[in-house]
């Protein structure tokens, strides 16, 4: 399982991206909305999307927006990790695309409860 | 027949409420702690005793901008922000700290703290990115929220302090002002 995790803060980007790790997940890192943009463009299409919300040049629901225009991504699976917490931007995430939001602060095993109801767990950290 | 506009309907419901009518220091505390233990450590706790802060201090904060609006201050020692950088962290810590890491690691405490604090405010409300350095002023005291804790015995402070009344503007400064106070 690959995964691509997207926060232009490094320190959550290494907390997120620990966390995958440990639960098998190789793992590229974006700073913001439009980096991420050119990590698929590349040709690196992860199983899993990490992605903050608020974050300079292009914004989480404007990356959502723009992968879900894509039909090349639509296997992709896009969580939402960020601390906007309000009813109507959850409303608005799920709207746009995303599968699943998380919000900060979260813990290791909130996390992969998340990454679980997915069903993106790799095997061997379901068992 | 008409009633003349007199603005009094529009004045009365522009109130805008401090910060003391929408939420309390304990519901600061709480956020705070919630941080604390998800992101700093889960053995990491606050203590809400007052400490007095050290001369040399750093400041990471974000804006509101909503029906209220204002701004999330955390202040602390640039030691403990180093420390709180490390423990952030954790085996990821490189051997030494760039003022960039530290700034990267207690923005996000900012910007986690701040997008908890605006969840409890009355919506819907914008969010800025975290900013560090000297904290903003604070505008109007009766429009501030203040929580001073201790961690790992190092004192810290929470803000949430209002946006308004704007600052006046020094008496150095030479900008000249329309009739309404407006800068031209």
């Amino acid at each position: 399982m690959r995964a691509l995790v997207i926060d232009d803060s490094r320190a959550m980007r290494r907390i997120v991206s620990g966390t995958l790790e440990n639960l098998g997940f190789e793992v590229n890192q974006a700073g913001d909305g439009r980096e991420g943009l050119d990590v698929l463009a590349d040709g690196s299409v992860p199983d899993l999307v990490t992605v903050d919300w608020n974050m300079p040049v292009m914004d989480g629901l404007q990356f959502v927006s723009a992968v879900r225009a894509n039909p090349a991504y639509r296997a992709m699976t896009i969580m939402m990790v960020t601390a906007e917490s309000e009813h109507t931007q959850i409303v608005r995430a799920l709207a746009a695309g995303a599968h699943e939001y998380v919000i900060k602060p979260f813990t290791a095993d909130a996390l992969r409860d998340k990454v679980g109801l997915l069903g993106l767990l790799p095997q061997e950290a379901v068992l | 027949m008409s009633t003349p506009d007199t603005g009094e309907r529009r004045r009365s419901s522009d109130h805008r409420p401090v910060i003391t009518e929408l939420i309390d220091e304990a519901t600061v505390q709480s956020i705070a702690e919630d941080v604390w233990t998800a992101l700093v450590g889960e053995d990491e706790i606050l203590l809400p005793i007052p400490g007095e802060l050290p001369a040399d201090v750093v400041s990471s904060w974000v804006d509101v901008v909503g029906p209220w609006t204002g701004t999330v201050v955390l202040t602390t020692g640039r030691e403990s922000a180093a420390g709180l950088t490390r423990a952030l962290l954790g085996d990821h810590a490189p051997a030494e700290l760039e003022d960039d890491d530290v700034a990267d690691a207690f923005g996000e405490i900012a910007n986690v703290v701040g997008g908890n604090v605006k969840a409890a405010l009355p919506g819907p409300s914008a969010l800025s990115l975290p900013d560090v350095g000297d904290a903003p002023a604070v505008r109007n005291p009766a429009d501030l929220c203040r929580v001073d804790v201790l961690w790992r015995g190092e004192p810290l402070s929470i803000s949430v302090q209002g946006a308004l009344p704007a600052l006046p503007f020094p008496p150095s400064t030479e900008t000249t002002l329309n009739q309404n106070g407006v800068s031209l």
